[in-house]
């Protein structure tokens, strides 16, 4: 989210992530015109290229490969781009047979052998089961048949057109055309003009973005984005950078022709990359022959485990490579059914998991349009001008990809189309080039005057609020937080406290001191001024310090248990409704008066395992659920901190941070003198953050599919369109598709996220993220175009809503079932072939599913039953597991566990690279050990570990209860060390603090509570640890096969 | 006088207006499928006539037991068993947070409310006329007995 600051200091970086665009006024392609001709010399690499590859290490096959052109070789210059090649040689002879040449070097990662020979007809054929570690028939089989035909879209998308080779069937027609995503009525009173005028940031940003209206202005775009790219990369290396773009080689391409090269590059590159690369058709593991005498059979440690983390997918970004990044939006499996009886035997949701917002790396900042005439947008379908859309009639019309509706280019927007159909000013138009760009959106996208970032507070003064440190704590983290609060002059801030009575505080900014009012009649609320509760922050700036100063000591002796929260709701909503913005609420106890007071229904165990058992996990009082549709209407986010010790009733307070698009946090049994680091640094992320406010999203689809159903933080306003008031990068939604035809005639779906929103700065922008996927007509296909994260997100989803319907167990076996019918479906592909008794297989793609799973159900919201998680931590995981990025949610499922001991005393650079499994055998009562899930550390002292190092690390009282020492940073070098891990890690994944808890070994229930019932590989209470786990998954894939 | 025809006819205008209200919570549905509504008009419009719905077919149930209509209050009775528990189990309001999960569901069943309300209103229809015509038959017997008194 940091482009959205339209901060002219930024607007050189922004380019960088349009290569394609950027460096092309410093080449000579503009000017040198689009003639085909012209180019494929530049691109296609000469017969010296091939010498480049006279030594593959291994290449003692009798290589077809080893004269292709080498269109990619890693250092090389120009000749790098992968283009398409002259017509094949004959040495390239059928697809696979790049594969023949070159038999896999060993590689050792992961336990994996490639096998001794290879299938011609693509078919895998496995190796002998000689050994019981895995033996991946790594083949790469036929590629996608449909796709060669389909025109080849790596290469004209690497030369940077918007590919006129696909040409979107004629026939098409979008049969249903939407009504415009944005709130299109007319603004109400003020223009666009005078919003600018009222907002001073935004005027200033106009002049200097990246001016789309004049068609050529080359002069002044030149200028600017020769600047921004100048550190990045020599000017004249353009080529090169776009291999930057396209770092990996495709691990699926979609012509035969690839293939050879392709493999070239992996025989170069190290083992590990040849093997991410190599398409397998499947993967296999060893489980003995006999059911029943498996523990003979499995090797435990040949189980598959993503000790690299989120691996991104990479299949479908080097198909289309004009894709959106995958942080954007990530697919279940980049291959969508043809039909629907192929869609139904995958038995694995199809979907997508889209993080509009996601933080991007510097460098590579969704770029910035600026249309003064419009925004370019189908007429039918309302689809926003894209890569993927082709111009034809010489560039006077565009064919919109989604509907194929042959659209008018404006006058404005004409440019001419050279002979393959390329706009010869490609160059200057980022949306042309790039998956993710951002519209600035003119006076009919707004409702109302772009709002301003406005931050209200509603805290909880009971007694529980003062005793814990609370108060003091947050006050201090605002008042330190108030100058880096987004929106700058613009920003608004209010604030409310209440415990049986409702206070406002009267910030006029001629107030030398805020003003208190009590209100206390509760059944009829009202607001005791109209104005000046809700105050400009940066001319009332002395009241509100004075003010946060003052909280915590103004409350120091109160002694009020009670707590009027759904009074103080409605007063809250009564002084934003005006505006909208973001509400925090810091609730200590259970609300006990007024309307929306909850009961102590408490966590009974009687309940569990009955079908009232999902009730617990639902709010009480439809209060919370209207309240919360209020809200969203009137663009207000609640973000719930909730501390009680006791019972809140999470599942209550969380709804309204569900239907409104905000977070909850929770911290059981807050004390400040714990949590008072993780508390700031939360809050102060919540706060200063870049966020997007007041928007709704919609996600458009090809003809013949439609997202259905939608899961997460947010309320639907339509079918199809999300309101979101507030959204940030820590936010993402997952939505399922469905086929609406029997059959798909397109052999191309494309996707469009559009989220329409109000910047901080007051600009009313659009970002809209595009991406295409192949259509396939085979089920392996699908499995081999499948991303692990992006189901694993979707089923967290659905067994979290599932939760609230029916019993835990229920959800758990859910999960169970889907991955045993996925991995059965996907057995019956191959198992007629091949003699596969004994040994479970599983697609490459999915090799981590199982684990996932098993970790799924051993998340918290799903785990167990009453004992063993609290039903408030239940909840407060499970709206925060419905809002999570895939890449973090990985994390939470599968933690890094790192030993640090050794790094500790020698001098080495610790590299987080080296994670180890999940489970008790990971951990030597001689070393350290580091766990990290993202929202926690547990450091785990062994018995055997040398007392030097605990001394260093928790000081004189290394002897004593590790419940009351925290680790701090100290006088000595281990110290010292260890702190720099844990802050390279804090600093690796920001979106929440990582409290530190110290565990020694031994030391239960300690040691049991906070690491191993998260060791997910391992038995625990009563749910199956990994080797069991499969063992089962294995036999119940048996069952019917 | 004879009141059974104005008792059929009570019938058949609450019948009527349960039918009316049917396809005026169907068709919100509808709109709001195509958009045309957002889930808090629907939510209100809907929550406001939901209530009356039930209470009216819980009195036209309870008027056929009184007046001895026993084969119609037995037809009636599934429907206000579905109303019923609908009710207690707090699901007839819409829930405007989550309509859209439901709108499927809830179109089906408003439709084959309407389908039985449609064949009820036929069933009322026919006893109204055959009270209407036995009741002039009726009142004819008595022109004749007069008649033949006189």
């Amino acid at each position: 989210m940091g482009t959205e600051n339209p901060n002219p200091r930024n607007y050189p970086l922004r380019p960088a992530a349009t290569p394609f665009a950027s460096q092309q006024p410093s080449t000579p392609f503009l000017s040198s015109g689009p003639v085909v001709g012209s180019e494929a010399p530049v691109f296609r690499p000469g017969p010296p290229a091939a010498s480049n590859f006279q030594a593959p290490p291994f290449s003692g096959g009798p290589l077809v490969g080893t004269e292709a052109p080498a269109f990619r070789v890693p250092t090389s210059n120009r000749s790098s781009e992968v283009v398409r090649p002259p017509p094949p040689p004959s040495s390239y002879g059928p697809p696979t047979s790049g594969f023949q040449s070159f038999p896999n070097p060993p590689m050792p990662s992961a336990g994996q052998v490639p096998p001794p020979h290879i299938s011609i007809t693509g078919r895998p054929v496995i190796a002998q089961p000689t050994r019981p570690p895995p033996v991946p028939a790594s083949i790469f089989s036929q590629p996608q048949p449909p796709l060669v035909s389909m025109g080849s879209p790596p290469q004209s998308i690497k030369t940077g057109q918007p590919n006129p080779n696909i040409p979107p069937p004629a026939d098409q027609h979008f049969s249903a055309p939407m009504p415009s995503s944005q709130p299109s009525s007319p603004p109400t009173g003020t223009s666009y003009a005078s919003g600018r005028g009222i907002y001073p940031g935004y005027a200033n940003m106009q002049p200097n973005s990246v001016s789309q209206a004049p068609p050529m202005q080359p002069a002044s775009f030149q200028l600017q984005q020769g600047g921004g790219y100048a550190p990045r990369a020599p000017p004249t290396s353009l080529l090169a950078q776009q291999r930057g773009y396209v770092p990996v080689p495709p691990v699926s391409t979609p012509s035969g022709i690839y293939s050879g090269n392709q493999f070239q590059q992996h025989g170069i590159a190290p083992p590990v990359a040849a093997q991410q690369g190599l398409a397998e058709d499947f993967s296999s593991l060893s489980l003995g022959s006999i059911p029943g005498s498996f523990d003979a059979g499995l090797d435990i440690t040949a189980l598959p485990r993503p000790l690299d983390g989120d691996v991104k997918p990479k299949s479908s970004a080097d198909m289309y490579q004009m894709n959106c990044n995958s942080r954007f939006l990530r697919l279940t499996t980049s291959g969508i059914p043809n039909s629907q009886s192929l869609a139904s035997r995958w038995h694995l949701p199809i979907g997508a998991v889209v993080c509009p917002l996601a933080e991007t790396p510097p460098g590579e900042e969704v770029p910035i349009v600026n249309f003064a005439t419009g925004i370019i947008r189908c007429r039918r379908c309302r689809t926003y001008v894209n890569p993927y859309v082709t111009f034809t009639d010489n560039g006077r019309k565009w064919r919109c990809n989604i509907c194929s509706l042959l659209n008018d280019v404006p006058s404005d927007y004409f440019a001419q189309v050279d002979a393959s159909g390329r706009r010869v000013d490609l160059d200057q138009r980022p949306e042309l080039i790039n998956g993710s760009v951002e519209f600035i959106a003119p006076a009919e996208y707004m409702v109302r005057p772009p709002m301003p970032p406005l931050y209200f507070f509603l805290i909880d003064v009971s007694i529980s609020a003062v005793k814990s440190g609370m108060l003091e704590v947050m006050s201090q983290t605002i008042r330190s937080c108030l100058d880096n609060l987004p929106g700058s002059t613009r920003t608004q801030i209010g604030f409310i406290t209440y415990d049986s009575t409702i206070h406002f505080y009267n910030m006029k900014s001629s107030l030398p001191q805020p003003q208190m009012m009590v209100v206390s009649d509760l059944d009829d609320i009202f607001v005791p001024l109209p104005d000046d509760l809700l105050v400009n922050l940066s001319e009332s700036r002395s009241v509100v310090e004075a003010f946060l100063d003052s909280l915590p000591s103004m409350f120091q002796e109160n002694m009020n248990v009670e707590s009027a929260f759904g009074p103080a709701l409605k007063a809250a909503f009564m002084v934003m409704s005006q505006l909208g913005g973001k509400l925090l609420i810091f609730q200590n106890t259970l609300p006990s008066l007024g309307a929306g007071h909850l009961k102590l229904r408490g966590d009974d165990i009687r309940v569990y395992g009955t079908d009232k058992e999902h009730i617990l996990r639902l709010p009480e009082d439809p209060f919370y659920k209207q309240m919360a549709a209020d809200f969203t209407k009137y663009q207000i986010a609640i973000n719930v901190y909730a501390f009680s010790d006791k019972y809140t009733d999470i599942a209550s307070l969380g709804t309204l941070a569900k239907y409104t698009g905000g977070q909850v946090y929770y911290y059981p049994n807050f004390q400040a003198s714990i949590h008072k680091e993780k508390l700031k640094h939360e809050l102060s992320r919540d706060l200063t953050r870049e966020t997007a406010w007041e928007a709704v999203m919609r996600i458009r689809c090809g003809k013949g599919v439609r997202f259905t159903s939608y899961h997460g933080n947010f309320m639907l306003r339509s079918t199809d369109l999300l309101a979101l008031p507030a959204v940030d990068c820590d936010k993402a939604y997952a939505a399922q598709l469905s086929l609406e035809e029997t059959l798909l005639t397109t052999q191309t779906v494309y996707f469009q996220v559009a989220l329409l929103y109000t910047s901080s700065s007051g600009e009313r922008r659009i970002r809209v993220h595009t991406a295409a996927a192949p259509v396939v007509n085979d089920l392996g296909e699908m499995y081999r175009l499948a991303d692990t994260g992006a189901i694993i997100s979707l089923f967290s989803r659905l067994a979290i809503e599932k939760t609230l319907s029916s019993k835990l167990e229920e959800a758990r076996n859910g999960i169970q079932h889907r991955i045993v019918k996925a991995l059965r479906e996907y057995r019956n592909l191959y198992a007629v072939q091949h003699r596969l008794s004994g040994r479970m297989i599983y697609p490459e793609s999915l090799k981590f599913l199982p684990l996932y799973g098993l970790a799924l159900c051993k998340s918290l919201p799903l785990r167990g039953g009453y004992s063993d998680v609290q039903l408030d931590e239940r909840s407060a995981a499970a709206y925060t597991m419905m809002a999570l990025p895939v890449k973090s949610l990985l994390k939470l499922l599968y933690p890094n566990l790192v030993r640090v001991d050794e790094y500790l005393v020698k001098t080495a650079e610790f590299d987080t690279k080296t994670r180890l499994p999940l489970t008790v055998e990971s951990l030597d009562t001689r070393g350290l050990y580091i766990f990290d899930d993202g929202f926690r550390f547990v450091v785990w002292f062994g018995k055997a570990l040398s007392p030097d190092i605990t001394k260093n690390l928790v000081g004189e009282d290394f002897a004593t209860d590790f419940s009351k020492v925290s680790l701090s940073q100290r006088d000595n070098y281990v110290s010292r060390k260890i702190m720099e891990i844990l802050n390279q890690y804090r600093k690796s994944d920001p979106s929440y603090f990582q409290l530190c808890h110290l565990v020694r070994q031994g030391d239960q229930p300690r040691e049991g509570f906070f690491l191993l019932t998260s060791l997910v590989e391992d038995q625990t209470g009563g749910a199956n640890g990994y080797a069991d786990w499969m063992l089962l998954l294995y036999r119940q894939v048996q069952q019917n096969a | 006088m004879d009141w059974l025809p104005f008792l059929w006819l009570i019938f058949s205008c609450m019948n009527l207006t349960l039918l009316g209200l049917n396809f005026y919570e169907f068709l919100g549905f509808s709109d709001l499928e195509a958009d045309y509504l957002n889930p808090y008009e629907l939510s209100s419009r809907i929550n406001y006539v939901i209530v009356p719905e039930y209470l009216l077919h819980g009195a036209l149930c309870i008027l056929f037991l009184m007046t001895g209509h026993w084969i119609m209050f037995l037809l009636s009775l599934p429907t206000a068993y579905y109303n019923l528990k609908q009710y207690l189990s707090n699901k007839h309001l819409v829930d405007v947070t989550e309509v859209f999960k439901v709108v499927s569901t809830e179109k089906k069943a408003r439709l084959i409310k309407l389908g039985f309300y449609v064949i009820f209103f036929g069933l009322v229809i026919t006893r109204l006329a055959l009270s209407v015509v036995s009741a002039v038959f009726a009142d004819d017997e008595d022109i004749v007995a007069w008649s033949t008194i006189y």
